[in-house]
């Protein structure tokens, strides 16, 4: 039965942007940030919260903007080496703040992160400060692409990595290694009598979500065309976990349900007054307040206990 | 209409959810239905209204798409410019429209960042009847932007968008900018203080720390250097955009004693430093230059001998835009009904507005009398020459505009309670931007002391 659900979930997705083509963009943002808050789940798993994961998500869009200016113009190899790139950040980061926890790993995350951020925005002869560099649309597979062209490519890939990707984490959260993070948020130390290495978990859990963080601020740098600091502020990071504890951590589909939501609710509000923040407030508060489990868990209460 | 029907049946079918899935497990059956009939409306209403109708001869109105702050610390600046827009719409409407075709804004807020800007650009851009966009306001939003106009090929109007960055390449078709951008208005601050200082040695310079900040240091430290090379500059400081107190800058500043302070910061953050600056004697001790000063003299008391502008000719009290009726029942207007005269990015804003319409007029009578298509607007704009409420706007073959830059200092008269702008020049357009496709830097480092000899002297503007 969920199976079907999710399918048809994507089958809408596949076809709304052929009814409303500017839905097209914030659609391939909300996967985008989907992936980002699906690093930041995973992590939740093991009850640590990262108010910093949107750096890896800049610091891949970035890596894909530098390396379009070195000259690389092929969506799947920038794809792979701007991933690559955010996952080697969070492995730089991840080898030290893994040996911390609760509100400690949160504040060391979010400092980390604010000193990316500050080093882009500074930085201003090479990131080009607050006005940020420019991403241009490279080739598919060798062939050049129109913009319009490009931009349904890259929809539908999202689409198609959201799928698969979406899989493999479901995979891997399955796997002892990934059932090792509950066991580190329940009981650390007997994890480690049972030799299990909790470092190491943790540092695998968080080189996975950076990677998965990269490949959503990828995806996003290409849909904007234009990669900026703010990319990596706090309140980007802050996002990220919101939109996790919004889908709810149950699943992997909870991630991109709460970016979806998100990101329709925002489109919707800014259209309809200029205090769309209280808008999307509130409707937070009110999902909050009567929503526990996050959306996703009005469609799998089930599977939650079982997973 | 095909896509209406579609989006009901999608309407339907997210609604059937609940029975094919049962959704209500474990929650009041009403709640679950109340969520999931919310959702599906919303999106069926967002895909109704989304969808675009067919390009018709004249279109019941003629939609704007226009940019601004309207919350967040930049709503200091984006404000002005948003009721300026609003009140000049009303006063295009009460004039019939244009072309007999009243005019709607949608505003966009772009303290949404990148991200949400752009979609909304999509979103309005998919319309049909918002054939033209106004924006934007901030540098970044401008650059993000620049690309999708080009290629969704909306005609697309930086009402401020001062980087120069925006027009560099040269290339672009649907882009335009009526504006001065930072070369030609930080350079005419270089010219008219070595005017009015000769004898300048030590400059200081405090800057928000954003890419305009550092942006307007780099054109006017490269400009004083080129007209007078021993200038030094003792310190130059960046406070972080939005910062409430300024003491350690000040201190900083008055430890350094320069002749000159130069600062192009903006919003509350200047009515800020100039309430700190003023008690601790930076403006008796140097000559203080207030790139945007003109927008805070309705609100803090500057003292006299403050170097103002308005990085343009965009200033109200002009004598050209005195000797301008529109402009003056603007500015009444403006003032009976937000309670303060318009500052230069309100003037800014409805030059902008003017250069639009006149882009219609001019694009109408081509060919003869229809309703322009956008491209056919775009090539209105191509090369126009605008009368605006305060001077014209020129725009060149690279799309880049023209116009005047003001300079002056404030002054009290027993006239005005408020601090008026005297000793004023205005130099052309022309004369102080390079030739398009020319670096500007590279440019600036070419200014030879000789070249300011040849502009307007200060008090020469009257």
């Amino acid at each position: 039965m969920p199976a079907i659900i999710a399918a048809a979930a994507v089958l809408i997705l596949t076809l709304l942007p052929v009814a409303a083509p500017w839905l097209q963009f914030v659609l391939t943002l909300a996967i985008a940030k989907g992936f980002a808050a699906l690093g930041v789940a995973v992590l939740l798993r093991a009850g640590l919260i990262s108010i910093g994961h949107a750096m890896f998500f800049a610091a891949s869009a970035y890596a894909v903007a530098f390396l379009a200016r070195a000259g690389v113009n092929d969506l799947g190899l920038l794809l792979i080496l701007s991933v690559l790139g955010g996952a080697l950040v969070g492995a730089v980061a991840g080898s030290f703040l893994v040996r911390y926890r609760a509100i400690f790993f949160a504040m060391l995350n979010l400092a980390v992160s604010m000193v990316f951020y500050a080093l882009c925005a500074k930085l201003y002869g090479v990131t080009g400060g607050t006005d940020g560099m420019p991403v241009p649309v490279p080739a598919v597979f060798g062939i050049a692409l129109g913009e319009p062209a490009f931009k349904s490519v890259l929809f539908y890939l999202s689409l198609g990595l959201m799928v698969l990707v979406g899989l493999a984490v479901q995979r891997y959260l399955n796997s002892p290694l990934g059932h090792a993070l509950s066991a580190v948020h329940t009981n650390e130390i007997r994890l480690e009598y049972l030799g299990i290495p909790v470092w190491a978990v943790l540092l695998i859990a968080y080189v996975i979500s950076a990677a998965l963080a990269g490949l959503g601020g990828a995806i996003a740098g290409f849909a904007i065309g234009r990669v900026v600091p703010d990319f990596a502020f706090w309140t980007a990071s802050g996002h990220l976990v919101l939109i996790a504890v919004l889908g709810g951590i149950g699943g992997v589909p909870g991630a991109f349900i709460g970016a979806l939501f998100l990101e329709l609710l925002h489109s919707a509000a800014v259209t309809v007054t200029d205090s769309w923040n209280l808008i999307v407030g509130m409707t937070l508060i009110i999902v909050i307040m009567f929503m526990p489990q996050g959306v996703y868990g009005l469609f799998a209460r089930k599977e939650a206990t079982s997973l | 209409m095909t896509s209406r029907g579609m989006s009901i049946i999608v309407a339907r079918c997210l609604s059937s959810f609940e029975r094919l899935f049962r959704l209500d497990r474990g929650l009041p059956r009403s709640n679950v239905r109340l969520v999931v009939d919310g959702l599906a409306g919303a999106l069926a209403i967002g895909i109704v209204a989304a969808t675009p109708v067919a390009a018709q001869e004249k279109p019941s109105t003629l939609g704007l798409g226009i940019f601004t702050f309207t919350s967040g610390p930049a709503a200091a600046y984006g404000m002005p410019g948003k009721n300026a827009a609003d009140l000049m719409i009303d006063e295009i409407n009460a004039k019939g429209g244009i072309g007999g075709v009243p005019v709607s804004a949608t505003y966009v807020d772009e303290a949404q960042g990148a991200q949400g800007v752009i979609a909304e650009y999509r979103r309005l851009a998919g319309d049909a009847k918002n054939q033209v966009m106004i924006a934007a306001l901030s540098s970044a939003n401008c650059l993000a932007l620049a690309p999708l106009a080009e290629q969704l090929e909306v005609p697309t109007v930086g009402w401020n968008c001062d980087t120069h960055q925006l027009l560099m390449d040269g290339k672009s078709k649907y882009v335009f900018r009526p504006n001065g951008n930072t070369v030609p208005e930080f350079i005419a601050y270089a010219i008219y203080l070595l005017d009015r200082k000769p004898d300048v040695k030590t400059v200081a310079i405090i800057n928000p720390d954003y890419a305009f900040g550092h942006d307007a240091a780099k054109i006017f430290t490269a400009a004083l250097k080129a007209l007078k090379p021993d200038v030094e500059i003792v310190a130059e400081l960046y406070p972080k955009l939005g910062s409430p107190n300024y003491q350690t800058e000040i201190s900083r500043l008055s430890t350094a004693r320069p002749d000159v302070v130069f600062s192009n910061l903006w919003g509350a953050d200047l009515e800020n430093f100039v309430r700190q600056a003023a008690p601790r004697g930076i403006f008796t001790s140097s000559q203080v230059i207030l790139a945007l000063g003109e927008t805070v003299l309705q609100r803090v008391p500057l003292p006299d001998g403050v170097i103002v502008g308005v990085l343009g000719d965009g200033w109200w009290m002009s004598p050209d835009a005195k000797a301008k009726p529109e402009t003056v029942k603007f500015a009444e207007a403006y003032k009976a009904r937000f309670g303060e005269y318009p500052v230069f990015p309100s003037i800014k804003m409805a030059n902008a507005l003017i250069y639009v319409k006149a882009a219609y007029d001019t694009a109408m009578q081509k060919n003869g009398g229809k309703w322009p298509t956008r491209a056919e607007l775009a090539d209105a704009m191509k090369g126009s020459k605008v009368e605006t409420l305060t001077g014209t706007a020129q725009t060149r073959a690279d799309n880049d505009g023209l116009v005047d830059q003001i300079v002056g200092v404030t002054i009290k008269t027993p006239a005005q309670q408020l601090p008026m702008i005297g000793d004023m020049v205005r130099y052309k357009g022309d004369s102080l931007m390079p030739q398009a496709g020319q670096d500007p830097l590279a440019w600036i480092a070419t200014l030879k002391p000789e070249f300011a000899k040849s502009l307007p002297k200060p008090g020469s503007y009257k």
